[in-house]
């Protein structure tokens, strides 16, 4: 995130329309090129989306309810095709019949755990997926065992999903995407229901996923504390589109616009701004981790 | 009564797998192949004969194994409520006018009605074949694992069979759990109590109709979610099921001759031990 302040925002024309962001084509990986979706009783799931993915990045989709978040991740995914609009992997369209392939691409980890997970043990579960690519039984095995491991939920391995925690099982969730090896994976609410220790482990296999795995994962969060501490990029949802993107320190200082998406800025944004106007300093530097608000204070 | 149980008449799943995947004893070592074979076995034993003595026989050493196996006793007589339920519901109409010695008689307008020793012998006999089943049942998915369970199933039955049941067991504790907290949030709001047979079969109707609106509703999710991992119409278990030891064999081929014998001389245990 060494470039999150130097980011600019993008954000809709007056009219509402929304516009790709120039990014950079070499390191894109999908990108969701002005994709509207209506579903069968006529509502609109998303309208001119326009939205990318890039290599080793993290995205955070920021949005209040119904604002087009989910929707967005099943169409990455190929659970939904787009009524209008297309996309793009690696830079090239890709046809009706692709769509279907995009889960080898988009690794998709659901909101309630206990839909991921259908089989009877943890093991089955993480090795349905690897299965479904094609690989032998004892190469699936192999491929869940280090899935599991990589999220430090080997010792699970034989357990049924029954007896697990909200927090393991959505380790054993994310564990049954990574074993397929995806190039990005989303997350739907990641830390939503879970306890502050396997939100904080969650978030941290998250960040893994990045670093040590070299996937680019998207999440779709109302958690604002959470996108701010992670996400290398910002997009605000709004009413089935992306409304705004840009880099944290930015989005979440831009209480116009975050109240304009219908959204509270994270805590640790109101505790400085609080601390500034308190102080009656202007700030020159838009902290949002509490290490990064520690030495905005420190340097006042 | 766990979280999931509904009653403790109803055998409650959450505490049967919980004992299979905790309880170790020697019957958790039996491979479950015999254990199952055993099960059929038993099926045809108490189908064939109609030996009170061969009945109570099985039966004990079926109670036996339970008990042995340290499986909760108290719990399983409480959950032959619904088999006795079901067996009275069927002989009670039978065992009337039985041919044998009269142990109670009786007439309603003019129609004589008499129990016989023989009636309340049927009643006993299908009672032990009832409760020799559920028993040895009970016995076998609380001292099985369940992933030896599902690999089992996996290779008996065929395909899309196999996958209903191993989903179902799954979504099985999902359902019960709902159940569970529908009917809770209807008795914390003073629901559930008996007001009228009208009022509470209403209120079952209705509990009824939100689990199956909600589990068809998670099964759409379910089914989205093994799209999104590339689900193509079935799936496969990993687990193996341990194999038979050799004292296993024995064991079975020693039953096997016994229900043959039973089957082909339609001759009691006892004849032939004493001839």
């Amino acid at each position: 995130m060494e470039d999150s302040n130097t980011m600019t925002i993008i954000r809709a024309d007056t009219a509402g329309i929304p516009h790709c962001a120039h990014n950079d084509k070499e390191r894109e990986l999908i990108h969701v090129d002005c994709a509207s979706h209506i579903y069968p009783d006529g509502s609109v799931g998303i309208h001119d989306m326009c939205f990318y993915v890039q290599k080793n990045e993290i995205v955070a989709l920021c949005g209040p309810n119904g604002s087009g978040k989910s929707t967005l991740i099943e169409h990455l995914n190929g659970l939904l095709t787009p009524s209008k609009g297309n996309i793009a992997v690696n830079g090239r369209s890709i046809t009706t019949d692709e769509h279907t392939n995009l889960w080898r691409e988009v690794g998709v980890v659901f909101q309630q755990s206990d839909d991921q997970l259908f089989a009877p043990t943890v093991l089955d579960d993480v090795m349905f997926g690897p299965l479904n690519l094609g690989l032998s039984l004892d190469a699936a095995k192999d491929s869940a065992m280090e899935a599991l491991e990589a999220v430090g939920a080997a010792d699970l391995v034989s357990k049924l999903p029954n007896y697990l925690s909200g927090g393991q099982k959505r380790l054993v969730s994310i564990a049954g995407i990574l074993a397929m090896k995806p190039r990005i994976i989303a997350l739907d609410e990641p830390t939503s229901d879970l306890d502050p220790v396997h939100s904080g482990m969650v978030e941290h296999l998250i960040y893994d996923l990045k670093e040590r795995f070299g996937i680019s994962v998207v999440i779709a969060t109302h958690d604002l504390d959470l996108a701010a501490r992670i996400a290398d990029r910002i997009c605000l949802v709004r009413q089935g589109s992306v409304f705004a993107e840009g880099a944290p320190a930015e989005i979440f200082y831009d209480e116009v616009l975050l109240r304009e998406t219908g959204l509270k800025p994270p805590q640790i944004v109101q505790v400085y701004l609080a601390y500034c106007q308190m102080r009656g300093i202007v700030a020159d530097y838009n902290p949002i981790t509490i290490e990064e608000t520690m030495e905005a204070i420190r340097r006042q | 009564m766990s979280a999931t149980s509904l009653s403790d008449h109803i055998p409650d799943l959450n505490l049967i797998t919980y004992y299979a995947e905790t309880r170790r004893t020697c019957f958790s070592r039996v491979s479950p192949w015999t254990k199952f074979s055993l099960l059929i076995l038993i099926i045809f034993l108490v189908t064939l004969t109609k030996d009170f003595i061969i009945l109570a026989g099985l039966y004990s050493i079926v109670l036996g194994s339970y008990a042995g196996a340290r499986l909760p006793v108290r719990k399983l007589f409480a959950w032959y409520a619904l088999p006795v339920i079901f067996v009275l519901s069927l002989v009670g109409i039978m065992a009337w006018n039985e041919p044998g010695n009269a142990v109670i008689s009786f007439s309603i307008a003019g129609i004589p009605f008499m129990l016989t020793d023989k009636g309340i012998l049927l009643i006993i006999t299908l009672l032990l074949k009832a409760l020799t089943v559920v028993t040895y049942s009970l016995f076998f998915l609380m001292t099985t694992r369940y992933q030896h369970f599902s690999a089992m199933i996996y290779r008996i039955f065929p395909s899309p069979i196999d996958q209903i049941f191993l989903m179902a067991y799954r979504f099985l504790f999902l359902t019960l759990a709902m159940t569970g907290s529908i009917i809770k949030a209807v008795r914390s709001r003073g629901g559930g109590l008996i007001h009228s047979i009208h009022t509470q079969g209403q209120l079952f109707a209705e509990i009824f109709a939100l689990v199956f609106i909600r589990s068809f509703e998670r099964s759409e999710r379910v089914h989205k979610a093994m799209i999104a991992r590339g689900f193509s119409g079935s799936y496969r278990t990993a687990a193996e099921v341990p194999a038979l030891h050799l004292y296993e064999y024995v064991i079975l081929g020693i039953c096997a001759a016994v229900v043959i014998t039973v089957a082909l001389n339609d001759i009691t245990i006892w004849r032939i031990v004493t001839p």
